[in-house]
């Protein structure tokens, strides 16, 4: 029996010199390496007792070969001390809240205590203590004078990288490491405690080094180039240095040679030491390598995307995993891939011998190796592996085999595997798929499955794991299989379904006129492999035919009923008994993200392996169908009448007359420039409107003239491919062209082109594109046709990166979310409560429908088809029979049960059996214990970023207010900014002024904050006066409503007179004004006349039947408190005001509506129970906490997921110095030591009674 | 002109982004964590300094129990603990 230990816990902190001694093999003195033979010298970095690399050579202290040898570390002893630069910053702290000449801590023993019992209260109860730290630190930092020992102390400044520098009455002078190190000696232990630091793990004098580990050779293994020369590695080059100055300074010491030659050593020497440390350390020069590259030292090898936590720790390399470009085959199934026979023949599946499958295992080793249905290796029960390719007679191995061997066959048709496609956006990433072996070099996949991978064919690569253990093999066909994630849990529909040109083929084949003729029917039966009765032909004569609908209803289970309509048209289809009776199919039908399909209901009502045959069947039924018949897409598709032309050209001439209008209109000024606006925007505003309008009345022109069985018709309008945009463009007109949503208007000196006049807007001269792509662009129009694509090339590109950013910090701050056994979402580290039921109803989204459980009318409509009618029960009996269930069926089910009921006039019989049935299935819906939902959550938010709009600010409403939208502001929510970049408030009013347009306005204007220097136009020094004369805007005055009054009340602790005759505001100046008369003047103009701070702009809008105020700017204190305006319905985007008015609820349920606002915005659908659990996450704390490394991830308890995220570096340091436990629950650390994480599957524990085990019959005594 | 600024103007309980807050007494509170099995830091928090546990006048270690209006479930339950700033 090998012993092995499992990890509970790591503790850090740092090596005390004797520590790093004992556990040396061998000081290492000698800077140089090699001696001229080669050989590695003892004493130097490359001392073979350091342990051995080189095969054939065995380790000097433990005999090992290389394999073997941990390797083993050796020190340096450093002539001078030298303080470590990632402590220098505690150090310094330490020294300034410590006594320079007792170490004691600068507080008085009365505070001392009272602190140390807060502590030990805080520990006790497991609450954060930091702050209270921070707060001893800075009060014993404070301290001028020992209260213990009456020492006056001095001051301390650290001079970056890790230089003490006290300021002594005679000058500042440098401690050196020594003193440094002397001073903290002196910390009591008790002292420690009160600064946050571990004694028993972290002693502060071992903060400055005086023995330096020397790792073993195997951390820093070198490389024989080519040439036979040797590089060796950044650590061992530093190591060197050190060892250099080392020597020189030792030499130095002892022939007792001038103290500055011996500074300037030891300064060399803390360079070096520091540089090995962290070579990136602030206020020390990088030490570089001779071909000027930056070494890679200690601390670059665990920091960033590059260092070990994120590159070898978090993510990790595996075996029995494949990769190769991937091609369509829509006759595998669904679940299918295929794949390469010479790929079949590397992955190998261990499988046990049995007595069962014996025969077979034999038949596998026969062939070996190299002969398709074969084995690699076998496995004895001894544990020892036979690699049969070695093995010259298999026929005796195989006959050797019995039941405990292990046979490592080839993959197999049948064999389970994980398929997956980066980048892994959500978890139908990765998916279990069935194995298919096949011949030539591809993975082959059915295209249903494009959409979850978001896989295309033109050169697209896909990885292949094959799964070895029993739980692993388990878990990925009940859990993983694609069938199994049909439904998206994103968003509670289908997204594996049909699409592109088979989406054409259904439709093609099911629409009214499609008839099939005896062969043409038994084609198709044949590809679906149809196996009952030919249904009878609709149409008998001259000769029997068959509909497409006739075809296609075959498919479908014989009691089926439901009812929808259809993409292409949006007229009903209908479908009663599993015939197909009305109505075309197509992405409504069978497509993804389309909620209440049939493919949807399907899955949700004859479970996922129904849905699975279905879609299989469809797609093979499509393809043959479409072969068949042929579809083709050729320019004549595009060729539409001359009239049609000439409508065009008749709207691109009242366009251009149009445009003359709008700009005349401008140059003369008689446009109302709305708020907010330049006049120039106010005209491109005009333009791009009238340009948007050209191109749809151009579009609808030229659609009259597509017949509606023109391919490119039938593909967009049945979601296969394209949109009816896409067609206009093709035949009518392309279109404006835009950069950042804007008329192209860069290039030259005012003009795009030299080919345009100067300031020339006219829309051929910014961008707008009058032909078509048939008619073909112009050089001009091809021009600026790119100028639009690369724009649109590069916004792709950054979105990519930002969005990418979010989805990383999502899933560090959710990944330990999970649901208990009891319906609570708790983190899996510290097992806090970040919800009390998932999602509120606790229903999880991929087992709905849309977000919903139970639609009322479809359940009563089903329970009343197949109970006999009877007197309607009374209402009592319906809510008492509810309320039963009160306690398991969320309310808002229960209300729409009751109210269904009521209104069909059930029976009670049906009653009882509706609520019976719904209460099924809510439970069957609800998400289940162990789902990781923080990481479906983050999938769910994160994977559709890529899909938001960069860069928009949309106008609201009439050219009004702009605000931030897409991916830039759901990135502010979740990083929780103090302030939006837009913020905006919405204020309805009470009915005495949402009634009253004129009232309205006046209140707007209260309401818009104006200072004086808004309004006024000149100022002027009135000498002889001695006054600061304003010039005021009349009509600006005007026009905010300002009255003498505000402004004398505004200027009333001045000297201040307003003539409102001249509209002159007249400030007397006192001599010191006058000194100061710049400031002076600004701090006048900044003096509020009117209104509510921070309130930019105030205007009135009519939404419904009332009138509301909607503003720029946001101050949510002082509105509410304005008369006039309804506060209980006040709303603004400013989270953090919220939250500091409101509290903590409000600032929850606004980031759940704001977030929600933007995805509903940008057409995106996302389950509202993911953002109910980020707004819960984000508000945990009692604050709004940004998801990112200084909120959600900072609280995280363990050391290591805080170090795997970003800062490692700083973290482990702080983690030694305090002397951290990590006890390893949470998710990152499990995966950092290569442990099963604990939610999911994982989370299922075996608990035992050790008491009850103790006295057991075979008297063994349990281990603890 | 409407009503004049009286002294709070407004009751942030009434608004319409703040759910129901109510303060449970002892013998819930003790009821909900054994029946959550949890310690009180394990609820989520709401900070002393929290505009509505100042106007409920709640303490350090009180429970607050908050009745949401939710979009899937009609009503939702939620707890928090009042909690110090750290």
């Amino acid at each position: 029996m090998s012993a092995y230990a499992s990890v509970t816990s790591i503790t850090f902190g740092i090596l005390s010199p004797d520590l790093i001694r004992k556990m040396s093999v061998a000081e290492i003195i000698s800077p140089d390496t090699y001696d001229e033979d080669g050989l590695p010298i003892p004493t130097s970095v490359m001392d073979p007792r350091l342990g051995t690399l080189e095969p054939g050579q065995r380790c000097k202290t433990c005999g090992n070969t290389y394999l073997s040898c941990p390797g083993h570390f050796g020190h340096i002893e450093l002539p001078t001390p030298v303080i470590h630069v990632g402590f220098a910053k505690t150090v310094y702290e330490l020294l300034k809240s410590t006594c320079r000449s007792c170490g004691r801590i600068l507080l008085s023993e009365d505070l001392i205590k009272q602190y140390s019992e807060e502590i030990r209260e805080l520990k006790e109860a497991g609450k954060p203590y930091r702050y209270l730290i921070y707060r001893i630190k800075q009060r014993a930092m404070n301290e001028q004078i020992c209260p213990h020992c009456g020492e006056k102390q001095l001051k301390i400044e650290l001079e970056k990288p890790a230089t003490i520098v006290e300021m002594a009455e005679s000058g500042p002078a440098r401690l050196s490491a020594g003193t440094v190190r002397s001073r903290l000696e002196r910390i009591p232990d008790s002292d420690l405690i009160l600064l946050d630091i571990n004694p028993a793990t972290s002693r502060p004098e071992w903060m400055v080094l005086t023995v330096l580990p020397v790792p073993p050779v195997y951390v820093r293994p070198s490389i024989t180039l080519e040439s036979g020369f040797r590089s060796e590695d950044d650590l061992t080059h530093k190591l060197v240095d050190i060892l250099r100055v080392a020597q020189r300074l030792r030499e130095n010491m002892r022939s007792g040679s001038p103290s500055p030659v011996i500074a300037e050593l030891s300064d060399l020497l803390h360079y070096h030491v520091t540089t090995y440390i962290n070579n990136e350390a602030v206020g020390a020069a990088p030490a570089i390598h001779r071909s000027g590259r930056a070494l890679k030292t200690l601390a670059q090898r665990l920091k960033g995307k590059e260092g070990r936590f994120r590159l070898n720790l978090s993510g990790k390399r595996v075996d029995f995993s494949a990769r190769t470009v991937i091609s369509p085959d829509p006759s595998l199934g669904i679940n299918e891939v295929g794949v390469p026979l010479d790929v079949a023949m590397q992955l190998t599946v261990a499988e046990h011998v049995t007595a069962w499958n014996i025969e077979k295992l034999r038949e596998l080793v026969r062939n070996g190796p190299d002969k398709y249905p074969g084995a690699k290796y076998i496995v004895r029960p001894d544990g020892k592996r036979v690699r049969l390719k070695f093995v010259s007679n298999l026929d005796e191995l195989a006959s050797m085999l019995e039941p405990g061997y292990v046979v490592e066959r080839h993959l197999q048709s049948g064999d389970i595997i994980l398929f997956n496609r980066q980048p892994s956006l959500h978890r139908m990433s990765i998916m279990a798929h069935l194995v298919r072996v096949l011949p030539y070099k591809t993975f082959r996949l059915n295209p249903a499955v494009c959409t979850p991978y978001n896989a295309d064919f033109d050169g697209d690569e896909m990885n292949l794991h094959v799964p070895q253990s029993e739980e692993a093999l388990t878990e990925a066909r009940e859990l993983l299989m694609v069938e199994k994630n049909i439904i998206s849990p994103r968003y509670g529909a289908p997204i594996i379904g049909v699409i592109r040109d088979f989406l054409s083929a259904l439709y093609l084949l099911t629409k009214d006129d499609t008839y099939l003729d005896k062969n043409e029917l038994a084609v198709l039966l044949g590809a679906i492999k149809y196996r009952g009765a030919v249904p009878p032909p609709a149409v008998e004569k001259p000769k029997p035919m068959w509909t497409g609908k006739q075809v296609f209803s075959l498919l479908l289970p014989k009691d089926f009923n439901h009812s929808f309509r259809s993409s292409f048209d949006n007229k009903p289809v209908v479908i009663r008994n599993g015939q197909l009776l009305e109505g075309v199919i197509d992405k409504a039908a069978v497509g993804i993200e389309r909620a209440n399909s049939i493919l949807h209901r399907i899955v949700r009502d004859y479970g996922p392996q129904k849905a699975r045959e279905l879609l299989d069947k469809i797609v093979r039924l499509a393809i043959t169908f479409i072969d068949m018949r042929g579809m083709t897409f050729s320019l004549e598709d595009l060729y539409v009448p001359d009239e049609a032309y000439q409508e065009i050209q008749q709207i691109f001439r009242r366009a251009d007359a149009e445009y003359l209008k709008i700009r005349e209109r401008h140059e003369k000024g008689e446009v109302e420039i709305p708020p907010g606006m330049t006049p120039e925007q106010a005209f491109e505003n005009d333009m791009l409107r009238l340009l948007s309008e050209v191109r749809d009345s151009a579009g609808k022109a030229v659609r009259e003239y597509i017949s509606k069985d023109n391919t490119a018709y039938i593909m967009a309008k049945v979601g296969a491919r394209g949109t009816m945009l896409n067609i206009d463009q093709m035949v009518a007109v392309v279109g404006q062209q835009s950069v950042r949503r804007e008329r192209i208007s860069r290039g030259f000196n005012r003009r795009v082109l030299t080919f345009f006049k100067r300031d020339d807007n006219s829309p051929r001269a910014r961008g707008f594109v009058y032909n078509s792509f048939i008619s073909g662009l112009d050089p001009i129009e091809f021009f600026f046709h790119m100028v639009g694509g690369r724009d649109g090339l590069v916004d792709t590109a950054v979105r990519t990166q930002q969005s990418g950013y979010m989805q990383r910090r999502l899933i560090n701050a959710l990944e330990s979310l999970y649901i208990d056994y009891d319906g609570t979402v708790r983190t899996a580290d510290e097992g806090k409560i970040i919800q009390f039921k998932y999602g509120e109803d606790g229903v999880d989204p991929a087992k709905s429908d849309h977000g919903k459980v139970i639609t009322p009318s479809t359940l009563i409509t089903a329970v009343l088809a197949s109970t006999p009618q009877g007197t309607p029960a009374s209402k009592d009996y319906v809510s008492s029979k509810l309320g039963e269930k009160a306690d398991i069926l969320p309310p808002s089910i229960i209300g729409e049960l009751e109210k269904a009921l009521l209104e069909a006039k059930a029976s009670k019989e049906a009653v009882d059996r509706v609520v019976e049935e719904a209460v099924e299935i809510y439970i069957s819906s609800r998400a289940e214990p162990g789902d990781a939902v923080g990481v479906i959550t983050a999938q769910s938010i994160g994977e559709p970023g890529t899909q938001l709009t960069l860069r928009t600010f949309h106008f609201a409403g009439v050219g009004e207010q702009s605000v931030l939208k897409g991916l830039p502001r759901l990135i502010e929510i979740v990083d929780a900014r103090r302030t939006p970049s837009t913020p905006i408030m919405r204020i309805p009013l009470t009915p005495e002024y949402a009634q009253n347009p004129v009232k309205a306005r006046r209140l707007a204007k209260q309401i818009q904050f104006t200072k004086l220097g808004d309004v006024r136009t000149e100022v002027t020094v009135n000498y002889k006066r001695n006054r600061l004369e304003f010039k005021l805007d009349e009509q600006v005055l005007s026009e905010r409503g300002i009255t003498k009054k505000d402004i004398e009340t505004a200027f009333k602790s001045y000297e201040a007179v307003y003539d409102p005759e001249k509209a002159v505001l007249s400030v007397k100046l006192t001599d010191e004004m006058f000194a100061n008369l710049g400031k002076v003047r600004e701090r006048l103009e900044e003096t509020r006349l009117k209104g509510v701070r921070k309130i930019r702009r105030a205007t009135v809008f009519k939404e419904g039947d009332e009138y509301v105020i909607r503003t720029e700017g946001s101050n949510l204190r002082e509105i509410l408190e304005f008369p006039g305006v309804d506060w209980r319905r006040v709303e603004t985007n400013d989270i953090y005001e919220i939250a500091e008015v409101l509290g903590i609820e409000a600032a929850r349920n606004a980031i759940v509506s704001e977030s929600k606002e933007v995805l509903k915005d940008q057409g995106l659908d996302v389950d509202i129970r993911h953002l109910l659990l980020l707004a819960d996450m984000m508000t945990v704390s009692g604050t709004v906490r940004q998801i990112g490394r200084h909120g959600v991830v900072k609280l995280k308890s363990s050391v290591l997921a805080r170090a795997a995220y970003e800062i490692s570096v700083q973290t482990l340091m702080e983690a030694a110095a305090r002397g951290e436990v990590d006890s390893l629950k949470g998710n990152v650390e499990r995966i950092l030591i290569g442990r099963e994480i604990a939610v999911g599957t994982g989370m299922v524990t075996l608990l035992m009674s050790h008491g009850k085990l103790a006295g057991g019959a075979d008297g063994h005594k349990a281990e603890p | 002109m409407g009503k004049k600024a009286s002294a709070p103007a407004f009751d942030i309980l009434e608004h319409s982004l703040v759910p129901k807050h109510e303060l449970l007494s002892e013998s819930e509170a003790e009821e909900l964590l054994k029946r959550l099995n949890i310690t009180k830091q394990q609820l989520p928090y709401i900070l002393v300094s929290d505009p509505v546990v100042k106007r409920l006048g709640a303490k350090v270690g009180d429970i607050i129990r908050i009745t949401r209006h939710s979009e899937t479930a009609g009503t939702a339950v939620y707890y928090r603990v009042v909690w110090r700033e750290t």
